[in-house]
């Protein structure tokens, strides 16, 4: 049992002496934030351009909405051909050159990047739905806008909804490179443990159960909502 | 009846690939303010897409269409304004599945007509009062059977208090024993002095319904009438083929 205790030991001088703990937490809080804020920014980015994209199949004619299409497909080619670490880099030192702060460059960056992934799996939901649904919509009245927001969206969203879940956990994940640009998130946090303690296992051990115990938690309040949001239609 | 004429339309085109296929080749009619129109004829005469782009879900190729006086066919007109006065009921119901029945019918009365909740709520209620499914107000679609999906699909489109109200095929999706339910309502409909135009394979309701029946095919109006003359007495051979086959 010896190795027990100095392990034990090894791990309080780690992480409680000079409260080094704290450190972590307020990591573990940044990586929520980016992670939340960038899924949120992802979100409404994605249904923006996946909306651009239907309409602009729906109606061939417009000429504005053939410009906006362009637009979204160089969007989506720019940012799902270069690595997030790289586009994190250009946001930090090229764009918001001016910006202390690093999380909310971080949160935004990561907003942008997952929202062109996001508009692809929207896109194919509102897809998904019955063309008959936007002919009843249109036939009561509502503009093609107003039966999108109404009735094919919170449809579609039923059916992405994995798929969003999915996403988040990937950020959650991808967020750890977040420390390239100066955020202490959850791993920036591990490694600084690391150094100023010579510790070469434990913080990095800790920090990945950590990411471990939050993916496994989310997948199970995903399904959890999954399984709510299918009995509300039966 | 009072002879005005709500719906015109004049020489309507709907053509695809560039005129290869013509969907709808010249089609002029009259629609009467209180007339039930019944539109037949083979599958593929465009009787659909006739129904269809009477409120521009088909946008025709070329023509014009007069509704209430106004030429809704002009790119600068607002459509959506002149669909609410255009109830439609569609073949396949295309009620909203996430939506209560009491939601799918408020919707767009709240929304469109900026009725108040308490008000839509209780049209709605009466409306489902009239066709039988008052009990079912809080159920979802998908806890109805076909003919009770096409009787709320009926009185969603009456909560818009439209002046036309445009039936596609209500019927054709329908098992045989339901056929019935929704063909009443529509009847009931029609005495109450409706402006409805229907296209159907139900023969039955277009002789004792119907005030005017129009019998299309390859895209143009064949022969129109009275059901009886239409019926009993067609003049062109292509009418009495297509009625030796259905009758």
């Amino acid at each position: 049992m010896e190795w027990f205790n100095n392990w034990i030991d090894k791990l309080h001088e780690t992480f409680i002496v000079g409260d080094r703990y704290m450190t972590l937490i307020e990591g573990f809080e940044k990586t929520l934030i980016i992670t939340f804020g960038a899924l949120v920014i992802g979100v409404i980015i994605g249904t923006i351009v996946a909306m651009i994209k239907v309409f602009a199949h729906n109606s061939p004619k417009s000429k504005v909405l053939k410009v906006l299409d362009v637009l979204m497909n160089i969007y989506l080619t720019v940012i799902r051909g270069t690595p997030v670490v790289v586009q994190l880099l250009i946001s930090f030192f090229i764009i918001f050159i001016s910006a202390k702060d690093g999380t909310w460059v971080a949160m935004l960056t990561f907003g942008i990047n997952s929202g062109a992934y996001v508009a692809e799996t929207i896109r194919s939901g509102i897809m998904a739905i019955d063309p008959g649904q936007m002919e009843a919509g249109r036939s009561l009245g509502f503009s093609n806008i107003q039966t999108m927001w109404l009735i094919i969206l919170p449809q579609a969203f039923k059916n992405i909804l994995p798929a969003i879940g999915n996403e988040m956990i990937a950020l959650l994940k991808e967020t750890s490179v977040a420390g390239y640009v100066a955020v202490v998130d959850l791993t920036k946090a591990g490694n600084q443990i690391k150094n100023t303690t010579y510790d070469q296992i434990n913080p990095i051990l800790l920090v990945a159960l950590v990411y471990l115990v939050m993916v496994m938690l989310f997948t199970w309040l995903i399904g959890l909502l999954e399984r709510r949001l299918r009995k509300s239609e039966r | 009846m009072n002879g005005d004429c709500i719906i015109k339309t004049n020489d309507l085109c709907k053509f695809y690939k560039g005129g290869a296929i013509k969907a709808l080749n010249g089609v002029s009619a009259e629609i009467k303010k209180g007339e039930v129109v019944v539109v037949i004829g083979p599958s593929g005469s465009g009787k659909s897409t006739f129904l269809r782009s009477l409120n521009l879900l088909e946008e025709p190729t070329s023509g014009s269409i007069m509704f209430d006086g106004n030429e809704i066919t002009n790119p600068k007109v607002n459509i959506n304004i002149h669909r609410q006065k255009m109830g439609m009921v569609f073949q396949h119901f295309n009620l909203f599945p996430h939506m209560t029945i009491l939601k799918n019918m408020t919707v767009a009365p709240m929304k469109l007509l900026k009725m108040s909740k308490e008000d839509a709520e209780a049209k709605a209620r009466q409306l489902l009062e009239r066709v039988g499914l008052a009990d079912r107000a809080n159920t979802y679609p998908s806890q109805l059977s076909g003919g009770q999906k096409q009787r709320v699909a009926i009185v969603r489109a009456l909560c818009m208090n439209p002046e036309v109200m445009l039936f596609d095929e209500p019927t054709s999706a329908l098992d045989p024993e339901m056929v019935g339910e929704v063909l009443a309502v529509m009847k009931q409909l029609a005495e109450e002095g409706m402006t409805m135009v229907v296209v159907t394979h139900e023969m039955g309701f277009a002789k004792e319904v119907a005030d005017r029946v129009i019998f299309m095919d390859e895209g143009a109006i064949v022969e129109s009438g009275t059901p009886e003359e239409i019926f009993d007495n067609p003049q062109n051979e292509r009418t009495k083929l297509f009625l030796s086959k259905v009758l």
